[in-house]
């Protein structure tokens, strides 16, 4: 059995988010208000009860503004005397009389702040954290740590090995379910910890010079599937927000007052799916449940009386406890599981997820693949297809805040987003996003994108003591008018490489004579959201005994087309990347074909010729391109 | 007629929510109303809640315990 280790956090938040706004309607703003204060400092109380009462362990993350609060700080010190709970500290959370007084801002997202103020304020969180406990916290975090955050924080504090340092996939889904309101944009990221780079948070270290010197977790474990597509609020290991997205049967009070009678599965499903990742991941797999005091206030929240709220936070933590008691868990506060992280994993080391719907009632499967070079997701049931591709062999430089040209945005950039991009299906002209393939026989096309199937993971052992993660696909039928081809890919991630390869089988065909044609192909552009950028950076090239065929985008629908060619080629400067396809195989004809102001992408490709029991080879490389 | 308020709980908008968009309402105590302020939506608490189990339509496998078997087990 492997291990699956949980970091319970939770944050005395003296002004909740939410509760300010939401419960304090028809009250002028008032963050000194003590029904405020009193009501914040009695959920963080039931919380950290909910976790002791089960056997857990917590991180309990000091925010700013309490620091100021002396029964705050005298329950943290009581509860790390008592639990072994670990003290540490969140910039979350500077919303306080305090903070706004000092700073003159409503600001309280220490990424967007410029960099003289996010210095200032972790200064000031950090001193004003030793002067109330006498030592540095080995733990810290955020909605979001830029690397410029971190590597501040580390120069200055050493001592700080563990933070919470992205929100996974929240980006223009959350902001859009927020009615364009709630600046979290932040997509692209790992969903499950990893090391930052010291360029690019989001991007992992390759290797020891790249080590930013933390550990990051992810704020919640959210759903592999549901969150890609919908908001991410909704679906995490967040007791309140599978209420928030009414994953839940409600249930009611009876005639005492007493609330009873609810049931949430979908999040028991949640936290054990995540279990289920260790076969894919050397035995390991990982939940982070980090519950801010907003979502449990006496007003209620998302339809859900306080006494539901309260309810579901108990029985999280009391399905966590019953894991435990199983042997089915491993509490760890964040500085623990730091230590922990470092001696399980290495640099190139990917995570893999194998991920199936467990909301929405079909037999869609996800996998997710995430090392130093790249974020891949494969979508089963479209056939293997590539749907959202991030190039972290470019380690984006990407500065972040006031004073930058990124005030909110932290995405990592893709190169495929099936969501924003469109995918395989677009309106009625111009291509989406995706890596795929066409088979195509005497005028007739099916794209493997139609071909509904599933996967299963293996690993191979490379050199060097690196393994290959294998995803294998089940067969897949094709079926023209007068032959069927039955049809299998498998797709190889070589630890360390920066490379996807793909192999395409031709297991039978009902017509051993007949010959099909093979478009492996990749529709691809730049972005951070749904909104196309400039795309006349771009330049493509079909490289052949040196003749590269170079063309600079320019909307104008234009292709080249290049027998034997050794490898297609774009090169975007805004995001420094170069992505390249290489084929092998029978008659390949290496292409790429510019976009139009209609479908402002750009497409690399192979076609080739396959008989049965014939196969087709490509590799997807990425890389920094200066 | 006098401003509108919070109801009892936060509701959303049920018609918003169906296309992912969380907007609290409010409550317009003279017509004993909930109304979305984003979109044309009007109802009663008893309808909110009904427009709420329809919105739970999407969620099939709601009630439905995976064991570690279910996991890489299709129909």
């Amino acid at each position: 059995m492997g291990e699956f280790i949980v970091n319970i956090i939770h944050r005395p938040e003296m002004v909740p988010e939410y509760a300010e706004k939401v419960t304090g309607h028809g009250q002028a703003e008032d963050l000194g208000r003590k029904a405020l204060l009193t009501e914040s400092l009695d959920i963080f109380k039931i919380q950290q009860e909910a976790a002791h009462r089960n056997g857990l362990k917590t991180t309990i993350q000091m925010t700013y503004a309490s620091l100021f609060n002396d029964e705050a700080v005298a329950l943290a010190k009581h509860d790390h005397a008592v639990y072994g709970d670990e003290i540490a500290t969140t910039l979350l959370g500077l919303p306080c009389e305090e903070f706004r007084k000092k700073y003159k801002t409503k600001d309280f997202c220490i990424w967007m702040f410029d960099m003289d103020m996010k210095k200032a304020v972790v200064d000031d969180v950090f001193g004003k954290f030793y002067e109330r406990f006498g030592f540095y916290p080995q733990s810290t975090g955020s909605y979001y740590m830029d690397a410029a955050l971190i590597n501040y924080i580390k120069e200055k504090y050493p001592m700080v090995k563990c933070a919470v340092a992205t929100c996974w996939e929240e980006g223009p889904k959350a902001y859009h379910t927020c009615n364009n309101s709630w600046y979290t944009l932040m997509d692209g990221g790992p969903w499950a910890p990893w090391i930052p780079s010291k360029v690019n948070t989001h991007a992992p270290a390759a290797n020891e010079a790249e080590d930013s010197g933390i550990v990051a977790i992810p704020h919640l474990s959210r759903d592999l599937l549901a969150c890609y597509d919908g908001n991410g609020s909704n679906f995490g290991t967040h007791p309140q927000n599978v209420l928030r997205g009414m994953v839940y049967t409600p249930g009611q009070f009876d005639e005492s007052g007493n609330y009873g009678g609810q049931s949430y599965p979908y999040l028991y499903n949640l936290i054990d799916q995540y279990r289920y990742q260790e076969r894919f991941n050397n035995g390991y797999s990982y939940n982070m449940q980090f519950v801010g005091p907003g979502w449990m206030n006496k007003m209620g929240r998302w339809e859900a009386p306080y006494e539901l709220l309260k309810a579901s936070y108990e029985d999280g933590c009391a399905y966590y406890g019953q894991l435990k008691k199983e042997g089915k868990l491993i509490d760890m506060t964040m500085s623990e599981f730091a230590d922990y992280y470092r001696q399980k994993k290495h640099y190139t080391e990917p995570e893999c997820a194998l991920w199936r719907d467990i909301v929405y009632g079909s037999n869609k499967q996800l996998f997710w693949y995430c090392d130093p070079y790249m974020r891949a997701c494969v979508n089963m049931d479209q056939g293997g297809a590539i749907v959202d591709l991030r190039p972290y062999a470019a380690k984006l430089e990407w500065e972040i805040g006031i004073g930058t040209p990124h005030v909110q945005e932290c995405a990592y950039p893709f190169l495929i987003q099936e969501k924003y991009r469109a995918g395989y299906f677009t309106h009625y002209a111009g291509e989406g996003t995706v890596r795929s393939a066409k088979i195509c026989h005497n005028g007739e096309e099916v794209d493997l994108c139609l071909c509904r199937t599933h996967a299963h993971f293996s690993e191979e052992p490379l050199p060097g003591g690196r393994k290959a993660r294998l995803l294998t696909l089940d067969p897949v039928e094709i079926v023209f008018s007068d032959v069927t081809v039955k049809l299998q890919t498998v797709i190889t991630f070589p630890e360390g490489e920066s490379d996807i390869r793909i192999d395409r089988h031709v297991l039978e065909m009902s017509d051993p004579s007949a010959e099909i044609t093979i478009n492996e192909y990749m529709v691809a552009c730049y972005g951070v959201n749904e909104y196309p950028e400039d795309m006349t950076c771009v330049r493509l090239y079909a490289n052949r005994d040196g003749d590269d065929h170079a063309l600079s985008y320019a909307y104008k629908c234009r292709e080249c087309q290049v027998a034997q060619a050794d490898s297609v080629e774009a090169k975007i400067p805004p995001i420094k990347t170069r992505v390249t396809l290489e084929a092998q195989g029978r008659d390949k004809v290496g292409y790429y074909r510019e976009g139009y102001a209609f479908s402002p992408m750009f497409t690399l490709g192979y076609t080739g010729t396959l008989k049965e029991k014939e196969e087709f080879t490509t590799w997807l490389k990425l890389a920094r391109e200066n | 007629m006098a401003q509108a308020g919070k109801g009892k709980l936060n509701y959303r908008c049920p018609s918003c929510f169906m296309r992912d968009l969380d907007i609290d309402m409010f409550y317009d105590s003279e017509k004993q109303e909930y109304y979305c302020i984003r979109c044309q939506y009007t109802g009663s608490e008893a309808d909110v809640i009904a427009k709420n189990e329809m919105a739970r339509f999407r969620y099939r496998f709601i009630n439905k315990r995976f064991t570690e078997a279910d996991f890489e087990k299709f129909d």
